[in-house]
């Protein structure tokens, strides 16, 4: 029945009966490039990747740095540089900032139909969300990598230490801070993603990353030891995530256990510090990550009954 | 038109083979989960090749419907076969199968035309070797190519639409779904697409159009549904359904429209006996008289009305239009006419496709 007409030259030819098939592999990599385009084209992407901590990490070292020299040396017996003591407060803030803008693109998505576009076509669901996922991700990648390269920077200027005074644990313990910055920006991202689902809205999502971002850096260990701060501020950093992502990093490049929430001793030096924070992170992965996953399934079948 | 009039009979022929339905929805219900009936009991028998339209106002249950026949929607009862495959028991062959193009435009705004179009390719899974090919003539197709590169937040409404349309078409599905496609355009963009969708359908591709455009649909579709709040209310050729309501309509525009003064006029007309059982209708500024035999009347019509003293400013003969086959089917306007600025775009076409 289908009648063919030659002499439209340039356009469709014969419809094929099926699209040919593809791998649920094949879908994680389509949408992890698109999302990744995507970031790099978006300059608000950038610009809370790559500027935001660059001017935190100087502005930070230079204010809160002339004045915490006795609270660390309080805290810690040996002398420590306030760059090596807020590098991980950095990591973890850049982490988060990213993390919470997850849930912006899916609303971006819902907004622009492409959300439906991708339903109603034959990709694999789990893949595309998995893909926009790992896109986040080696966006949290590269900018830990980056700020532990400007931390050296800064480091060397101000004392002239070496690599080895500044994650004292070297590339395995590089490599660790890295993991501990995805498991912290999932719990987050998982976040980012509920509050989307919830609102359907740009700007609340927008609106909820910032208002937990800026707070909840302040109530944990990030800034200054917890020793040193009001009794109130460590109540909550018991409860706080950012607490364990921070502390756990800071044992990482410390080489040394520095958690003071819990007190935990059944391991050696920073384990003792690195295994509650990554236990505590798994947790908050596990409950927001089942929660984002049950509303994004709701939404993706939204009007089935 | 002459083309796709003769493909339609072809297919009378063939109907009762059976076994081309392209679409074949069988007494599907949708209930939301707040009690709205928002589908009730529409059953659709599509062929392959068709260019089917689905018009009704907003509202009617169009966009429901169309959803149910793409897989983003189970039915509450009911069932659907696309293609031969059941959209509850296998959606993934139904949605390799079709383009859908959604009422609201989906494309990737971050994107250039050619990205949207490689991702769409992707999503379908179009061989890497025929992807830049493709990607190309649907390029041409829907003129872009100048802009290919650019990023299209900046497009208007119209270029983002032949854009989201070029997407659909990416892995030649044998169905297009489009729902409402042209809704907001300016009249040259419509042209363009309604130009387009022709060109698809003669190569081939069922499709299945969603309009609230009575002249869309007159222009486009070899058969269509009327639907009104959640039922299909008559189905077939739009030219079978217009001569079904009858030979032609009287438009008279009367200098003075009091309401005593058209009072007189349809009496005048009731009394003509050339117009017995004539369907007469009083409008803003005149009436509107239906009937079998209104041509053979004409002069009697005016005699009638002179007799009466009623002074006629305006005068016009016309054959019904889907508005008049909605109009008597339902006792309501189609919404179609309150859009003003759009209806006078669409006349023009429309009259030219009359004339062919």
């Amino acid at each position: 029945m289908s009648g063919q007409f030659d002499g439209d030259g340039a356009v469709v030819s014969e419809p094929t009966q099926k699209a040919p098939g593809r791998s649920a592999t094949a879908d994680v990599r389509v949408s992890f490039r698109r999302w990744l385009v995507k970031n790099v084209r978006n300059p608000y992407v950038v610009f809370t990747s790559l500027v935001q901590p660059v001017i935190f990490f100087v502005l930070f070292v230079e204010v809160f740095g002339a004045v915490s020299g006795d609270a660390l040396s309080q805290a810690f017996d040996s002398n420590i540089s306030y760059v090596t003591y807020l590098s991980p407060a950095i990591i973890i803030m850049s982490t988060l900032s990213s993390a919470a803008t997850s849930g912006i693109g899916l609303v971006d998505d819902m907004e622009e139909g492409m959300f439906e576009k991708v339903l109603v076509s034959p990709m694999n669901r789990s893949a595309m969300f998995l893909g926009k996922l790992l896109s986040e991700v080696a966006r949290i990648v590269v900018q830990t990598m980056i700020i532990l390269l400007l931390g050296y920077l800064l480091l060397t200027l101000k004392t002239g230490s070496s690599t080895g005074q500044y994650v004292r644990t070297g590339i395995p313990g590089i490599l660790g801070i890295v993991l501990i910055t995805v498991l912290f920006g999932g719990a987050f991202m998982a976040y980012s993603n509920i509050v989307a689902l919830v609102s359907r809205d740009q700007e609340a999502t927008i609106m909820f990353s910032n208002l937990l971002t800026f707070p909840l850096m302040f109530v944990s260990s990030a800034f200054l030891p917890l020793d040193v701060l009001p009794g109130w501020i460590n109540a909550i950093a018991v409860v706080n995530p950012i607490t364990y992502g921070v502390d756990s990093v800071r044992a990482i490049m410390l080489g040394r256990d520095v958690m003071t929430v819990l007190d935990v001793t059944a391991f050696s030096g920073l384990w003792s510090t690195v295994v509650p924070g990554i236990t505590v992170l798994t947790g908050f992965n596990l409950i927001l990550g089942t929660v984002a996953v049950r509303l994004l399934r709701r939404a993706a079948r939204a009007e089935v009954q | 038109m002459t083309k796709g009039q003769t493909r339609s009979q072809q297919k009378g022929t063939d109907r009762s083979a059976e076994t081309d339905l392209a679409i074949d929805a069988q007494n599907v219900r949708v209930t939301y989960e707040d009690g709205t009936e928002a589908v009730r009991g529409v059953s659709l028998r599509v062929e392959k090749g068709e260019f089917f339209g689905f018009l009704g106002p907003n509202g009617a249950g169009k966009t429901t419907t169309i959803k149910t026949l793409v897989t983003l929607l189970h039915p509450t009862r009911g069932s659907v076969r696309i293609n031969g495959y059941d959209t509850a028991a296998n959606p993934q062959a139904v949605r390799e199968s079709i383009g859908y193009m959604a009422q609201e435009t989906s494309i990737d705004r971050e994107l250039t035309p050619r990205e949207n179009l490689r991702l769409t390719c992707k999503l379908y899974g179009v061989p890497e070797s025929e992807r830049e090919d493709r990607i190309e003539e649907l390029l041409d197709l829907v003129d872009l190519q100048d802009v290919a590169d650019t990023r299209s937040e900046t497009f208007s409404g119209g270029m983002k639409k032949r854009l989201d349309a070029a997407t659909v078409l990416v892995h030649r599905p044998p169905v297009v779904f489009l729902d409402e496609p042209t809704t907001g355009l300016d009249p040259e963009a419509r042209m363009r697409l309604w130009d387009y969708f022709e060109r698809i359908n003669d190569q081939g591709t069922t499709v299945f159009l969603t309009t609230q455009y009575l002249e869309e649909a007159d222009h486009l579709c070899e058969r269509l549904s009327l639907l009104q709040d959640g039922q299909v209310i008559a189905t077939g050729a739009p030219e079978t359904l217009k001569s079904e309501i009858g030979a032609a309509i009287f438009e008279v525009t009367l200098a003075d429209p009091t309401e005593q003064q058209t009072e007189c006029a349809v009496q005048a007309v009731q009394r003509i006996g050339a117009l017995e059982g004539a369907l007469i209708e009083t409008t803003d500024d005149g009436l509107s008289v239906r009937a079998e035999r209104a041509r053979e009347a004409t002069s009697e019509l005016f005699v009638a009305l002179d007799d009466a003293g009623v002074s006629v400013s305006g005068f016009d003969i016309r054959s019904p239009t889907l508005d008049d086959v909605f109009l008597a089917l339902t006792g309501e306007d189609s919404t179609a006419a309150a859009d003003e600025a759009t209806n006078e775009g669409m006349a023009s076409v429309s009259a030219q496709g009359v004339t062919k």
